[in-house]
């Protein structure tokens, strides 16, 4: 069985970062009542786990601005399985609300958006998208 | 334990900053355009309500419904406004298992004494899934109807964004989103426009697709034209371009879907951003949100016929705008449309008047609020020349706020 295996390179720290402030993120607003954001769920976790040990990290964003723990059971009953921001952490990054659901942001380390994706997303846009921000992705 | 219900957190929220609207009326010059008079009035809604409707019926009287809340019970209230008095409120349903959402809330309908409101009730434990149920009071029966599922598939789906309209005294024509094919086969289906006429007891008279691929989750919007009901609502193309249709009922059908301009927005998502659309005989005029390339845009198209023709679109905003559009008609034939304008930290809730030939006459900021989904939809009605605004303010306890604009000569 073809088993993708992903190595995201930095230009600067090149594998493992020491501190969250090193790591690109991505970032995934979703909605229960969203069917391409329940849709692309499977993807983000499946990708969260392969990008585990890069400098790449997956965070959710509840993009109806539940309570945390309302938003937290949302998030077990969809089976996501990467981080969901608090509403302060949300609040610090600065992004203006989608105007579509799903969106997601990619962010540098300094926290800039590198870019935005706009509707449902494939494993293939995110990797295709990363390595035109000069991320470069192994696979074998 | 499934979120049914929101106690939302608002801590983040800044305080709600109304300057001018505490007292009586105060007449204010906008920027460089004409007069108006803004009046806050009193609420009849509760604290940790939400969701409002604010209508009028044949007679000009207003009407505003809201959803409040207590732990996990939510309950639909109207009450009725004289002489700036609000009656006292009557619970139209309440539920412990209600699906309540910020974008997809209930619609009332009131004309002749005859009174049509829905909720949404989870249709499933542990889906998305829920039903449109709806009571009816008849003037006649003086009494509410058993509550009803509207839709008759009995397919555990997702159904919603009602929009409601008075086709004569005895009967409501009802439009929704139906998801009944969404749950065919293993993947994710097509969501469907429908529409049925039902009479002063809830009894199904006519039921139609009318059309078989939309956007999932934007709002519908009716009225009433010299040629008959016109729907509008978002469609979704094969290669989904998502922009605003429209079908008209005429002489017993249903004109085919049709643009009412093509703005080739093209995305495989989700705007939660429906439009709006209101008429006076011949006269219709349809706002609505679009983004594409990414640049958010307000527009405006005005019909002479009906819906026949639309002009191109005007303008309303661009740039710093999420939407959430509201349009109504005034006696006049002026159009009012209410939308979000986001160019500053505080968001607020604008009102921009234009003339029937697509002029702009005024721009008045109506309430400052949050760009937080929380705070909902603003809704707009008109009775003569006065335009009614109803909204949440979720600047501490969320509650329902309604104002009133008279504008002044230009």
């Amino acid at each position: 069985m073809f088993q993708l295996i992903l190595a995201v390179l930095l230009p600067l720290s090149i594998y493992g970062a020491e501190t969250e402030e090193a790591n690109w993120r991505i970032v995934n607003y979703w909605s229960e009542w969203c069917a391409p954001c329940r849709i692309e769920i499977p993807m983000f976790n499946e990708l969260s786990e392969q990008l585990s040990s890069s400098n790449v990290r997956i965070v959710g964003v509840n993009f109806d601005e539940d309570p945390r723990e309302v938003t937290l059971d949302i998030a077990d009953e969809l089976g996501i399985e990467f981080p969901t921001l608090t509403l302060e952490q949300v609040e610090e990054l600065d992004l203006r609300p989608p105007d579509i659901m799903p969106t997601t942001y990619i962010l540098s380390p300094t926290n800039e958006v590198a870019a935005k994706l706009i509707g449902m997303q494939s494993k293939a846009d995110i990797l295709g998208q990363l390595m035109q921000l000069g991320l470069t992705v192994q696979s074998n | 334990m499934r979120k049914i219900f929101h106690t939302p957190k608002y801590s983040l929220f800044v305080p709600f900053l109304f300057a001018g609207l505490c007292s009586n009326a105060v007449f204010s010059a906008s920027e460089q355009l004409g007069n108006y008079s803004l009046k806050l009035l009193s609420s009849p809604a509760p604290l940790n309500s939400s969701l409002s409707r604010i209508v009028s019926d044949e007679l000009g009287q207003i009407y505003l419904s809201w959803v409040s809340q207590e732990g996990e019970l939510a309950r639909l209230a109207f009450s009725k406004l004289t002489e700036d008095e609000w009656s006292s409120p009557r619970v139209i349903s309440e539920g412990t298992d209600w699906f309540v959402n910020w974008a997809d809330f209930p619609f009332l309908s009131v004309n002749a004494g005859n009174i049509a409101a829905h909720w949404l009730r989870m249709s499933a434990e542990g889906t998305y899934d829920y039903d449109i149920e709806a009571s009816f009071y008849s003037v006649n029966e003086r009494s509410w109807s058993e509550a009803r599922v509207l839709h008759t598939d009995g397919v555990s789906a997702e159904h919603g964004f009602v929009s409601m309209l008075p086709v004569d005294d005895e009967s409501t024509l009802i439009t929704w989103l139906d998801g009944r094919n969404t749950a065919v086969g293993d993947e994710y289906g097509e969501m469907t426009l429908r529409a049925g006429i039902f009479d002063a007891m809830g009894k199904t008279l006519k039921e139609w697709e009318l059309d078989h691929r939309v956007c999932e989750c934007c709002q519908t919007s009716s009225a009433m034209t010299a040629m008959g009901p016109i729907v509008v609502y978002r469609d979704r193309s094969v290669d989904e371009i998502r922009d605003i249709s429209m079908q008209r009922y005429s002489d017993g059908e249903w004109t085919a879907p049709r643009p009412i301009h093509s703005d080739n927005w093209r995305i495989a998502g989700c705007p939660v951003n429906g439009p709006s659309v209101s008429a006076k005989e011949e006269q219709v005029a349809v706002a609505w949100f679009t983004a594409k390339d990414d640049t958010p845009k307000v527009q405006l198209v005005l019909s002479p016929d009906s819906g026949d023709s639309f002009s191109a679109p005007i303008l309303v905003a661009s740039g710093d705008t999420n939407g959430r559009v509201g349009t109504t008609m005034l006696d006049s034939g002026e159009v009012a449309v209410s939308w979000i304008d986001t160019s500053e930290a505080d968001t607020k809730i604008m009102l921009s008047l234009f003339s029937s030939a697509g002029e702009l006459l005024n721009n008045i900021e109506v309430a400052q609020t949050r760009a937080s989904r929380r705070s909902g939809f603003p809704i707009i009605e008109s009775v003569g020349d006065t335009v009614y605004v109803s909204w949440t303010d979720v600047s501490d306890t969320p509650q329902v706020k309604v104002a009133r604009v008279v504008f002044g000569p230009s």
